[in-house]
């Protein structure tokens, strides 16, 4: 389920940080899946979009004294550091054609940043026994042996529930498109 | 097989060679894209999204390092933040570390422990210096006395004998009277009937080939007052013991021991080639708390038998120290173990003196 934020809510939020840093675990929390989603649809690997997505949220603590609050979400203002960070990033790696951070802020990348968070949480709202399935095998990128012998069931029955939980997936993802 | 379970089976086929190539999006789109089966690139698409989700604890552990850098950066915005930590170790409560908070009471509760185990480690190390008993320092000599001027057995000596009447007096010095395999008078310094109707020689249960100094009157050999006296034994014969012999002992024989003959039931170191038992462990005696406070030192004086075995026993004390020093003496000299005394190799009863020296450093 997304997270309704009220716009004076959140403002209410970041003003409450810039007095005392530590109460921006709340806009960490609110804000975490756009952001990784965001990185990691681009770099297409797991460990530097988390290495990544540490450095965005270090920098906006670092610098959260200097943010002025006009309007936009808070968010546009991570993803706007997420999207320095991955310039900085390629031209570290040496990638040949770097794009430019405005070109990674497009509206469509957007919308898919927005597909993968609501993806994440997705995943959370499966039934119990799907949702250990998905983590095992696609986040800790387990065999369905090993998951098999972790859950005390049969290899049979974990390639089943592995496909029931995406088809419950898609069915959620093409809900959510209509 | 149904459908469910064959598609169950293609679909994870299809997951396998993706994970295998690469975890991301693109390598699932790739596979997706080589799978003509419609139904399994969809869902193997959608596989290739989650497994670009962050690692389960990635989420947890970020929070936890961002919420140590946001108290680090509070302490260090706070005027009275500043002032108290200029005052402390830089390090001690993890600030700039990025570490999670240390609490301070948590710091006050610790350095308290801590404070309390060094002030018992070196409260009890102070006691224990005072109250233990300074290392009773010990020399051990193994003496054989010879109390009887007489020569060894045979056999295994295991007899003895004793006697005496009474008198506060003890046994006065003299020659043992005549062996004899058979004893009718007992042996007697001060003969009670001058005139008895049968006279009949005194005589002590021994063998016949013993001999006894010449001397002109009867008496202990090993007594040395000249006053003519049975001793303060019982029963008749001389010394201290009873029954008609000579000596400690209960029978007509000599010495300590009963059932005639001599010895007290136990060889004497060099007797016959009989060998001295070796200590073979020997703990120190304790000293006792009263001789200790008032420096009492000195030598304890045992005498003992050491079995066949290497064991003391019949353990007296010959020269007493008092203060409790004699029963700590006899107290550690019981834990003893000897290597046994040796007749012709083989292991012997010896008796012993072992002197147990006292001192204090």
């Amino acid at each position: 389920m997304r997270a309704l934020v009220i716009p004076t809510d959140e403002r209410l939020m970041i003003e409450a940080a810039q007095r005392d840093p530590s109460r921006f675990a709340a806009l960490y929390e609110q804000n975490f899946d756009r952001v990784y989603g965001f990185i990691a649809r681009r770099v297409r690997d797991r460990a530097v979009a988390e290495d990544i997505t540490a450095d965005v949220f270090h920098r906006a603590l670092e610098h959260l004294g200097k943010y002025q609050w006009q309007g936009a979400p808070f968010s546009a203002w991570l993803l706007r550091i997420a999207a320095n960070a991955l310039t900085d990033h390629w031209r570290k790696t040496s990638r040949e054609a770097v794009p430019t951070a405005d070109e990674l802020l497009d509206s469509a990348v957007a919308d898919e940043t927005e597909s993968r968070a609501i993806l994440a949480e997705m995943v959370a709202g499966l039934p119990e026994d799907q949702r250990r399935v998905i983590l095992r095998r696609f986040v800790d990128q387990r065999s369905i042996k090993e998951i098999a012998a972790e859950l005390g069931r049969s290899e049979g029955a974990i390639k089943q529930l592995q496909l029931r939980a995406l088809e419950n997936l898609r069915a959620r993802m093409r809900s959510q498109h209509e | 097989m149904n459908n469910a379970a064959h598609l169950a089976d293609r679909l994870d086929l299809a997951l396998d060679r993706m994970l295998a190539v690469e975890p991301s999006a693109g390598a699932a789109a790739d596979a997706s894209n080589q799978i003509d089966d419609r139904e399994v690139a969809a869902l193997t698409a959608i596989a290739g999204e989650l497994a670009l989700l962050p690692r389960a604890d990635f989420k947890e552990r970020l929070a936890l390092e961002l919420d140590a850098a946001a108290n680090t950066r509070r302490r260090s915005s706070d005027p009275r933040a500043l002032a108290a930590a200029a005052e402390m170790l830089p390090t001690l409560f993890g600030g700039g570390m990025a570490l999670p908070p240390v609490s301070r009471l948590n710091v006050a509760a610790s350095l308290l422990v801590h404070t309390l185990g060094l002030a018992v480690l070196v409260g009890s190390t102070y006691y224990v210096a005072e109250h233990r008993g300074l290392p009773a320092g010990h020399m051990v000599d193994l003496v054989a006395r010879e109390l009887y001027p007489l020569p060894p057995a045979p056999v295994r000596p295991n007899g003895g004998g004793g006697g005496g009447s009474r008198e506060k007096l003890d046994a006065s010095h003299g020659a043992l009277p005549q062996a004899a395999p058979e004893q009718i008078t007992p042996p007697a310094v001060k003969v009670p009937n001058e005139a008895p109707k049968l006279e009949v020689a005194p005589t002590v249960i021994l063998s016949a080939e013993l001999q006894s100094p010449k001397l002109p009157v009867i008496g202990d050999p090993t007594s040395t007052p000249l006053l003519l006296s049975n001793g303060p034994g019982s029963s008749g014969g001389i010394g201290t013991g009873k029954n008609g012999g000579i000596g400690g002992g209960t029978d007509r024989g000599v010495g300590i021991g009963s059932k005639g003959g001599y010895g007290g039931g136990a060889y004497r170191v060099g007797q016959g080639g009989v060998s001295a038992p070796r200590p073979i462990y020997a703990p120190d005696p304790d000293y006792s708390e009263e001789a200790r406070k008032v420096k009492h030192q000195g030598v304890v004086g045992l005498w003992l038998i050491v079995g066949p075995d290497g064991r003391p026993r019949d353990i007296r004390v010959q020269r007493s120290l008092g203060m409790g020093l004699d029963e700590k003496a006899v107290n550690a000299v019981r834990t003893w173990k000897f290597e046994p005394a040796k007749k012709d190799g083989v292991a012997v009863p010896v008796q012993i003196t072992v002197e147990v020296s006292f001192r204090l450093y």
